[in-house]
């Protein structure tokens, strides 16, 4: 990474120390939300009443053009019975060479509701429905997302299906109106039968480009999810794009924390 | 693409919907967070020796569950060895945190989620109760009584009125798991010891040194019942002889935590007979009694509700 993003990070990096010591189960390693630290997430929601806020770094190593970072501040809060409510803004450097649905600086509210807990015989389903307001930078229309989830284990491994379809409200340029995307991933907790504090998390994905006439956007990442105390998980995850244009990422990295109380 | 895709997310999303409708086995996960306040997490971080004990009792039930479905509860070595030192060298490591009980027992959790939902619910208020005892908060008294109605207020909340535990454990499986498997039970029961023992001395200490001088003795009695089951006790422990001022003065939660600890016996049980041979039968068998004998939702029906105030045991 270049020094321009050494320096952005670094503010993030001291927010996160100074979270360190708080005190001490309110948001759970072991529950999923997308970012935290990688793009998946498992079918449940937060539990009702609970609230959690959310904050990470994302780079972007592209292969071609400067490295992106991406700051995510985030809320979360149980609001109902199985439905958690989202409120977003990712702050994105260079904002003004965005394309697709994310731009820096838009509003994004999301719901997701878990309909049910995975059975013998049957695996967990949620839906997660989004809106971008265009507060953002070159941010144009309203874009909404849906996306289907899955949750199944097989033993303490837990396989996840996210597939969702984002429709732009006001494409430009060559922009895509619409993109679908679909990731299989998988989580494990580590340590068991001494240690309940890390779960590990990898996912493949493929989403199509932002672009009209460009390939999808495939590849891998993995993460680490760490229950520093009852309040605080910490988070971890790197990855990598195989396929796609030709900006896309060599190198993906996410460090966050979670706080809930 | 886009006029294809989005309605065929919505159709499937609506087909999902339906599907899961109509499936017997279709269950909502609601969980609920604890109750909020600045007492929170107070007995971690001012008696942590106790609570750690008690993140090493989380362990243990799960732990238990999850031997017993996957063993058939048939296996003897596989429970009483293998298990049960697991649990105690969980317990050994005095954890911290509370472990994740869904990946000690991601099989019980599947086939009893509602039953565990209730667990989770009594667990809090047990948690809730140690941490007021525990805090500096000037009125405990009304904080008790105001996680008691947060706890009343959950549909998976655990009756608070006297069930005839005696008769509780009458049911044609009843005794299976403690005369199969009589280090494990008395290790369980020496968890509810625990649970129930702290009660009375937490709250009779002034102050946070008190406290932590007050519950070394039953801590020290506790290890010792790790180390040696007290096997021969014929029943569970129950908080009214445990700690009788808690239990005269908080007589609903007392109910409530012996009612818990008589429905971890009685999963035991039906976890460990053969007279329910398929796990579909074994979940059917808990939630029966789960809904008709057990959940304050059916207070109105409940045979098992003691009708006078006197204690049977």
């Amino acid at each position: 990474m270049n020094q321009p993003v050494l320096r952005a990070i670094r503010p993030l990096v001291v927010l996160l120390l100074g979270l360190w010591p708080l005190p001490s189960v309110a948001l759970d390693h072991d529950n999923l939300d997308p970012n935290r630290p990688i793009g998946m997430e498992d079918a449940y929601a937060i539990p009702k009443g609970e609230i959690g806020m959310e904050g990470g770094v994302r780079f972007n190593d592209r292969r071609e053009g400067r490295t992106r970072v991406t700051f995510q501040p985030q809320i979360i809060y149980g609001a109902f019975d199985n439905t958690q409510i989202e409120i977003q803004g990712d702050l994105i450097t260079e904002p003004n060479t965005l394309v697709g649905a994310t731009k820096s600086g838009d509003l994004h509210l999301g719901l997701l509701y878990n309909f049910n807990t995975e059975t013998i015989d049957l695996p967990a389903f949620a839906v997660r429905v989004e809106a971008d307001l265009p507060t953002g930078v070159n941010s144009k229309g309203v874009d909404t997302q849906m996306t289907g989830i899955l949750t199944r284990s097989f033993g303490r491994l837990r396989a996840h299906l996210n597939a969702g379809y984002t429709i732009l409200g006001s494409p430009q340029g060559q922009e895509r109106p619409g993109a679908y995307r679909a990731v299989a991933a998988v989580s494990y907790p580590l340590g068991y039968p001494s240690s309940f504090r890390d779960t590990l998390i990898a996912s493949v994905y493929t989403r199509q480009s932002d672009q009209r006439g460009q390939r999808n956007n495939t590849g891998c990442e993995i993460g680490l999810r760490h229950q520093l105390t009852s309040r605080i998980v910490l988070d971890g995850g790197l990855g990598t794009e195989f396929v796609g244009p030709s900006d896309r990422a060599a190198l993906l990295g996410t460090v966050g924390v979670s706080v809930g109380f | 693409m886009k006029k294809l895709a989005f309605p065929g997310v919505l159709l499937l999303i609506a087909v999902m919907t339906l599907a899961l409708a109509a499936c017997n086995q279709f269950e909502p996960r609601d969980k609920r967070f604890y109750y909020r306040a600045l007492w929170n997490f107070s007995l971690r971080e001012d008696l942590a020796e106790l609570d750690s004990e008690f993140n090493g009792v989380d362990f243990g039930h799960s732990n238990l569950y999850e031997n017993l479905l996957l063993t058939g509860g048939q296996d003897i070595p596989a429970i009483e060895d293998r298990a049960r030192k697991e649990t105690l060298a969980f317990i050994a490591s005095k954890p911290r945190i509370n472990p994740n009980e869904e990946a000690i027992a991601p099989t019980y959790m599947k086939l009893a989620w509602r039953a565990q939902n209730t667990f989770d619910e009594a667990h809090a208020l047990h948690r809730a109760t140690y941490d007021i005892m525990a805090s500096d908060e000037p009125d405990k008294d009304r904080a008790i009584r105001n996680v008691l109605t947060y706890y009343r207020e959950s549909a998976y909340a655990i009756t608070v009125k006297r069930l005839d535990h005696h008769r509780l454990d009458r049911f044609p499986y009843s005794s299976t798991f403690r005369t199969r498997f009589p280090l494990f039970n008395a290790t369980i029961w020496s968890y509810h010891y625990l649970q129930v023992a702290v009660y009375d001395p937490l709250q009779a200490a002034r102050d946070l040194a008190a406290k932590t001088q007050a519950v070394r003795p039953i801590l020290t009695t506790y290890r010792r019942y790790l180390e040696q089951p007290p096997v021969e006790w014929t029943f569970m422990p129950l908080t009214a002889e445990l700690s009788p001022s808690f239990a005269a003065r908080y007589p609903e939660i007392a109910n409530i935590f012996d009612n818990l600890h008589m429905l971890h016996d009685n999963i035991s049980d039906i976890l460990a007979s053969e007279q329910l041979p398929t796990w579909d039968a074994k979940r059917t068998e808990i939630y029966r009694i789960l809904n008709a004998y057990y959940l304050a939702s059916a207070d109105t029906t409940n045979p098992m509700i003691v009708k006078d105030q006197e204690h049977h045991h």
